[in-house]
């Protein structure tokens, strides 16, 4: 079962993630859109989307910052386990909460807005309960983490995931995975971890793509883009295709020939 | 910001601009693909909308893969000329969405039929194996009849095919024209010139069988009444790029670019010529926003102002200052010079009739035609050139002309040499806001002509406008400022709102520009004045400022009315072929309001004497009758027709009086009807042998859109569920018999051809699907712009879907088929009244009323009573006759308005280019088999699109006047429209006698100025425009001469609650229901696109006033009551409203967000379901000169503007 959830699942998600935004990326071009509603009501997304989508860049920070960094560089760099803790705690809490409220306006916004309401696909639906629901998960593990550390209880040392859930993520990417590690972390973390997955693997399939598109270079570029035409299909440039041609018949041998001029 | 351009910049390399703006790139365009697919497309079909929309756009139809897709405006039309816009480009919002109806899920895909009617049909059909025998077993057992009539409007329309479909529609027919004749089978479709072949066909198959077609034109209360009585022509407006010519510009009750909008930019560009444009309307309307300045006249008031404007003209312009241009004018062109006899009353006089040349003394024919005015220079009594007296005589050719002979016309009595008295004159006048009248007391000079005691038009007009003259007895106002005494600008404040000083500001403007620039005064009139009860009075005022300024009949001026107005250029061909003219005659046809009133028993419910319209001077010729009595009446002496005609078969009375009398037929009927044997249908229109028993509906939604007393129309009519409110009046009827039931459920069956489901096929029967406007070959044509051209099919008709054109032929088929064992040949026993431009109209001199029925003259057909006329039906040839151009056409000729077309090189060209009609009835006729073919005929056997008749018609009309008029043509002489010159691109047409004005030379046209210009008459009495019309009852309603009416006061008349807030959280107000910008005529409200660019739904529209007063907010939910039925709708609540008066936009239908009603349980109703028909008498009068029938000439009007409801906010949760 462990080896299921922790060892072949993660691939799966992976798989689908890569394969999956390949297809969409390949099938899909014109779908690949966040279909805004902005046209419909502006006053609460103008609240809550920033509120949300800056939350959720600071809690992918975080998630690096904790998974991907190992705790032994992170001390070398001078931040010990209390401080990273401090950090991690106050950051992620901030962070995650303004997440939470920003998709809270989202999504009251989403259902009480007739005309937004209307504009939802089941899809979306669905997309919303994961992602809130790894919201709300992993802010749930912050919670414990708080909860353990200010217990008061000297034994009840907050769970430290950097010794248990990062190495186990890092060794996803080397390809041996680490099951056991995961296996013995507790169940809030697992399910958090499990939840993430499935954002991971329907994200190609959802509305979620746009963040692979987001317009940074916009950022850094000249405001007007012109581009040159294409090579190939521009109006009046095809090649002109097969038509009358000679048969090959005695009578219809040099056909061109007898046709009065046309020019080609 | 520059910084992060430097950080790029440091990552990447790019192409860029020196100044740093933008960035160069090679390719990636790929996305450019979806955007060019977007837009491209297989072809481009020209075509337009085509029923009730003027615009008459042509538009370019876009085809891709076989599917339409979208649609833009043509560019193509011919241009205007220098130094003035182009027509170019036309079109609105609402045709650009037209297209969404091809594929709409309410597209009527499939025939269908009522599946209750359909089991009952077939059973019968199965036990007695013929069509027509099933059919008379299904509808002669009441059970059986009721079950499928009280399931009209509840679902159950199921598919069938097109060959059941039409035989049940085939056998209805030959069963009531069997059992009960063929005038109990009506047609009604709108507005042929816009898709003029479908409007022909069904008309044609219709008049073929004898049935009878309901109006449109007055029955929408569209026709402005004052035109018939004051020009004595239907309708005649400017082209819109007409505007363009005028320098004072006003729109008075009509919201141009709303209901104008494709020729609405002529009106914002001739203000950059220095136009002053002044808009008149209740609310802040669309067009107000344009305007100089607006006069915001309170609704239905507009008489008052325009009373007072014509005060300050007289006064200023004709009587203080005697403008010769203004003089002149009114001279030659008006009848204010002609005399007119006074009768003495209670010590006083009261207005008579005009004097003829028969109270001269004269004998000679049509001497009491001849109507009389006073030479200036002798004070001699003169029969002037041009009167109704030389029309029709033969002594008249060549003098029925407005030439003077140099006689200058005395306008006032005073000034011609020789005796003159003066007499105080009692003026009927309607001060009182409950509409009841009053007298007033005024002087005129006078005169003795032959013993007659006579004074002039002019002199009376001055007396009734209150503009005094020294030495003259009576009462007068004391200045402008008067405010007690009508018709000064002060007393109108109080009426209209309108500033006094503003109103006398207008009217010098107006004057004084007419005065310099030649009658270049415009006065653009809407729906807003024209339909209300009192419409025609209110016109009549205001066509009087624009006749005493001399701006009728001239470029840049006069009235230019648009209201549901319409202009069929080629109407000869259209009228003809759709009236079957060319295998039989007469047509029968029948004011639409008299007829649905009769027919949904409305009469039942109206509770008012028709005499309590009248005034206290009445000499008592509407005394005693109700409004249903005047129909019957006006029916029996030959004024205006009704069908059915009697209460006998048309078939076997035929019969019998050709037996009775072989050589006079009409003498039978005569002396039946005058012993009481045989009696007018209309006598007694609730016996069941009287209903009507079928009607077909094409290019149609008469349940929805224009069914005014629409729950009378459900309940007594279709026999099924309604809202209906009303309880039966108390009234007694002298010439109406009322039974002690009112009947429901008196029309067997209803068919209707339409291509969306509308509230009308929802109720139906049987439903053809038909072919968009983009799915068939036809013609449009407008009075807006001079153009004709083509509707051309993008695809062919989707699912099942046929043109008109080829349902009518295949029901036609059909009903041929069926004949053959049921019918045969027959003789129709027709009754139709004297009509206008016929000799007919000279049938009742005087304009007395006078009754054989009572005696008062002898029963005479086509004098005194409807013209009788038998004529012969092969019901086994309907179909080769409707598919071929009958010989009528050679024999007879065909024409309008009394100029007839010889036709036999058309008839010739025609099989030439239609080939002709081998074997059947119709061997060797020219073909009308296809529509092309028959949009061919229309064209050339019309004047304005066949040079040749042009030139004919006004050649033989040259004979009649005496004056030089076929140079008009001439330049045409030989150009033909065809109609591929139709479809290649708008095609202007050809001056023509079929209508008033001139379009030689590629001038814009103007009506009337044939009229001024070559002094022709207009078709009235004088044959001058009219102030004064003498008829008995014009005289009993005080409206005689121009006057104000207030709008019916509903309160007195039929119980209805009085105005404003009771206290109760309900308020009564004023129920007006214009056309909106978001639907009518190109598409309809229950369009997507223009659902979604509107509030959508079902709205009424209120000022916060009277939202305050019943505490609802902006969209809550409403509901309206009144004596009629109810309707449910959200409130849209906005300042633009006046409080006092609510808008429920114009066929807002059933099929979108009808909710149940609280104040009867059952799903609330339409727009007008609010609504009732309320009959004015004297738009029944006939027989006597302009004021004589013709199909949608004259005709009561189905008014809808003086209804009042009581609104109240409604439970918000509202269930469907």
């Amino acid at each position: 079962m462990s080896v299921l959830l922790w060892g072949v699942l993660p691939y799966f998600a992976i798989v689908l993630l890569i394969g999956g935004t390949v297809w969409r990326y390949r099938y899909d071009q014109f779908g690949w859109t966040t279909r805004s509603s902005q046209l419909y009501e502006s006053k609460l997304l103008q609240i809550g989307s920033p509120l949300f989508h800056f939350g959720i860049l600071f809690v992918v920070i975080g998630h690096v910052a904790g998974l991907v960094i190992p705790e032994s560089w992170m001390s070398a760099m001078g931040v010990g386990e209390s401080a990273y803790h401090v950090m991690a705690l106050v950051i992620g809490t901030i962070a995650g909460v303004g997440t939470l409220v920003g998709i809270a306006i989202l999504i009251y916004r989403r259902r009480t807005i007739g005309p937004v309401f209307m504009a939802t696909t089941k899809n979306d639906k669905v997309m919303y309960v994961v992602l809130v629901g790894a919201i709300v998960l992993g802010l749930i593990t912050t919670a414990l983490a708080i909860a353990a550390g200010t217990g008061g209880s000297a034994t009840a040392e907050s769970y430290n995931y950097r010794e248990s859930v990062a190495p186990w993520f890092r060794s996803l990417f080397v390809l041996q995975p680490d099951v056991a590690t995961m296996a013995a972390v507790p169940v809030a973390f697992k399910i958090h971890t499990l939840v993430g997955m499935l954002l991971f693997a329907i994200w190609p399939f959802t509305r979620l793509v746009h963040a692979f598109t987001a317009p940074v270079h916009y950022l850094f570029r000249p405001y007007i883009v012109y581009r040159s035409r294409d090579a190939r299909p521009a109006p009046g440039m095809t090649t002109p295709r097969r038509g009358w041609d000679p048969v090959g018949t005695k009578d219809r041998e040099s056909a061109p020939a007898r046709t009065p001029s046309r020019r080609s | 910001m520059d910084g992060l351009l430097k950080t790029g910049r440091f990552f990447t390399r790019w192409d860029e601009s020196a100044d740093g703006r933008a960035v160069y790139r090679e390719g990636g365009r790929q996305g450019d693909v979806f955007y060019r697919d977007r837009w491209s497309h297989d072809k481009v079909v020209r075509s337009t909308h085509g029923v009730n929309c003027t615009g008459s756009c042509s538009w370019k139809v876009y085809v891709k893969d076989g599917i339409i897709t979208w649609e833009t405006q043509q560019t193509d039309y011919p241009t205007t000329g220098p130094d003035r816009p182009e027509y170019e480009p036309r079109g609105c919002p609402r045709g650009a969405a037209f297209s969404w109806y091809t594929y709409s899920p309410t597209r009527v895909r499939y025939p269908y039929a009522r599946g209750v009617l359909l089991e009952l049909y077939r059973e019968a059909k199965a036990r007695l194996g013929d069509p027509v025998l099933a059919w008379a077993d299904v509808v002669g057992d009441p059970e059986r009849r009721r079950r499928y009539q009280q399931a009209r409007g509840k679902g159950g329309l199921v598919r069938t095919s097109w060959e059941e479909a039409t035989e049940i529609t085939a056998a209805a027919h030959v069963h009531t024209i069997k059992t009960y004749g063929p005038d109990r089978c009506a047609g009604f479709s709108p507005i042929p010139a816009m898709s003029i072949v479908s409007h022909c066909v069904g008309t044609r198959f219709i008049q073929l069988i004898g049935g009878v077609m309901t109006s449109f034109y007055d029955w929408y209360a569209d026709l402005p009444v004052a035109s018939p009585q004051v020009f004595g022509d239907q309708t005649d407006v400017p082209e819109s790029g007409d505007w363009w010519d005028s320098s004072y510009l006003m729109m008075w009750g009509s919201n141009v670019p709303v209901t104008r909008t494709p020729d609405a930019h002529w009106m914002t560009e001739v203000r950059y010529r220095g136009t002053k444009v002044v808009s008149v309307s209740p609310d802040y309307a669309d067009n107000t926003k344009f305007a100089d300045e607006w006069l915001p006249a309170q609704s239905g008031t507009d008489a008052a102002l325009a009373m007072a404007m014509g005060h300050v003209i007289l006064r200023e312009f004709l009587v203080d200052r005697a403008v010769p241009f203004f003089h002149d004018y009114v001279r030659q062109y008006t009848d204010l010079p002609f005399l007119v006899t006074l009768v003495e009353r209670d010590g006083a006089y009261v207005v008579g009739k005009n004097v003829t040349a028969a109270d001269l003394g004269d004998t000679s024919e049509g001497a009491a035609w001849k109507t009389v005015l006073l030479d200036e220079a002798t004070g001699e009594p003169v029969v002037p050139n041009g009167s109704l007296g030389f029309r029709y005589t033969e002594s008249g050719a060549g003098k029925w002309n407005l030439d003077l002979a140099g006689v200058r016309p005395a306008l006032s009595v005073r000034v011609a040499p020789g005796e003159s008295g003066a007499v105080e004159v009692l003026l009927p006048a309607f001060e009182n806001a409950d509409g009841s009248g009053s007298v007033l007391r005024r002087g005129v000079p006078t005169r003795t002509v032959n013993g007659h005691l006579v004074t002039t038009v002019f002199d009376l007009m001055l007396a009734q406008y209150g503009v005094s003259r020294a030495g003259l007895p009576g009462q007068w106002p004391t200045g402008y400022d008067d405010a007690a005494t009508p018709y000064t600008p002060a007393w109108q404040e109080a009426i209209t709102s309108v500033p006094a000083e503003a109103a006398i500001r207008i009217a010098r403007e107006f004057a004084t520009n007419a005065e310099e620039s030649g009658g270049r005064s415009m006065i653009i009139m809407g729906a807003g004045i024209c339909q209300w009860f009192h419409g025609d009075a209110t016109y009549r005022a205001i066509l009087a400022m624009l006749m005493l300024t001399g701006s009728m009949g001239r470029n840049g001026g006069g009235w230019a009315h648009y209201v549901g107005q319409e202009k069929c250029r080629p109407i000869t061909g259209w009228l003809s072929l759709a009236n079957g003219l060319d295998w039989s005659r007469p047509p029968r046809t029948v004011p639409g309001t008299s007829y649905w009133y009769m027919h949904t028993d409305q009469w039942r419910y109206d509770g008012y004497a028709a005499d309590e319209l009248s005034h206290p001077l009445a000499e008592g010729h509407l005394a005693g009758l109700s409004t249903a009595d005047t129909i019957a009446k006006a029916v029996r002496l030959g004024w205006s027709p009704f069908y059915p005609q009697f209460d006998r078969n048309p078939l076997e009375l035929a019969d019998e009086a050709v037996a009775a009398n072989p050589d006079r037929p009409a003498d039978h009927i005569v002396e039946r009807l005058t012993n009481g044997a045989l009696k007018f249908a209309v006598q007694d229109p609730d016996a069941p042998e009287n209903w009507p028993r079928t009607l077909v509906l094409w290019r149609a939604n008469l349940l929805g859109s224009s069914s005014k007393g629409n729950e009378y129309f459900l309940k007594h009519l279709l026999g099924t569920h309604s809202n209906a409110t009303a309880t039966e009046a108390d009234i007694a009827n002298r010439e109406v018999l009322r039974r002690p039931e009112i009947p429901e459920g008196k029309l067997d069956l209803l068919v209707s051809s339409d291509f969306r489901m509308t509230s009308t096929t929802l109720l139906s029967d049987i439903v053809f699907p038909t072919a968009t406007w983009y799915e068939k070959h036809d013609l449009s044509s407008t009075d807006m712009h001079p153009f004709v051209h083509a509707f051309s099919p993008a695809i062919d008709p989707p699912w099942e879907a046929r043109s008109d054109f080829d349902t009518f032929h295949a029901i036609a088929r059909k009903l041929s088929d069926l004949a053959r064992t049921h019918l045969g040949t027959r003789k129709d026993l027709v009754s139709v009244p004297m009509q206008h431009d016929t000799p007919g109209e000279t049938a009742q001199p005087g304009g007395h009323a006078l009754d054989w029925a009572a005696g008062e003259v002898p029963a005479i057909p086509g004098q005194t009573m409807p013209v009788l006329a038998v004529v012969e039906r092969d019901y086994t040839a309907i179909a080769d006759k409707l598919s071929a151009l009958g010989p009528l056409t050679e024999k007879l000729g065909l024409g309008v308005k009394n100029v007839t077309f010889r036709l036999d090189e058309q008839v010739r060209q025609l099989a030439g280019m239609n080939g002709v009609m081998l074997g059947g009835a119709a061997d060797g006729r020219p073909a009308l088999d296809t529509d092309t073919k028959l949009a061919e005929a229309i064209l050339t056997l019309s004047g304005t699109t066949n040079g040749e008749l042009a030139v004919q018609g006004f050649r033989t009309l040259e004979k009649r006047v005496g004056k030089p008029l076929a140079d008009l043509a001439e330049g045409s002489h030989e150009k033909q429209i065809r109609f591929a010159d139709t479809q290649a691109r708008p095609t202007p047409v050809i001056t023509s006698p079929e209508w008033s004005g001139s379009e030689t030379g590629g001038r814009r046209y103007a009506p009337f100025t044939v009229n001024v210009e070559r002094l022709k008459p207009w078709h009235t009495l004088t044959g001058r425009m009219h102030f004064f019309l003498d008829h008995d009852w014009m005289r009993d309603l005080g409206e005689a001469l121009p006057t104000y009416r207030p709008p019916l006061d509903l309160h007195r008349l039929l119980g209805e609650p009085k105005l404003g807030p009771d206290g109760a959280k309900q308020v009564v107000v004023r129920y007006l229901t214009p056309h909106s910008k978001w639907s009518i005529h190109s598409e309809y409200q229950d369009n997507l696109l223009m659902l979604s660019l509107s509030r959508g739904g079902v709205t009424v529209w209120m000022s916060p006033q009277d939202a305050a007063a019943i505490g609802a907010n902006d969209n809550d939910w409403v509901e309206c009551v009144n004596g009629n039925g109810v309707l449910v709708a959200r409130a849209i609540v906005s300042h633009r409203m006046p409080e006092g008066t609510v808008f429920v936009y114009h066929v807002q239908e059933r099929t979108i967000d009808v909710p149940k009603s609280e104040a009867t349980g059952k799903r609330g109703g339409v727009h007008n379901s609010q609504t009732r028909l309320l009959v004015k008498p004297t738009h029944l009068i006939g027989g006597y000169g302009q004021l004589s029938y013709a199909f949608n000439y004259l005709g009561p009007t189905g008014n809808q503007r003086d209804i009042v409801t009581t609104i109240r906010r409604r439970s918000q949760q509202v269930e469907y």
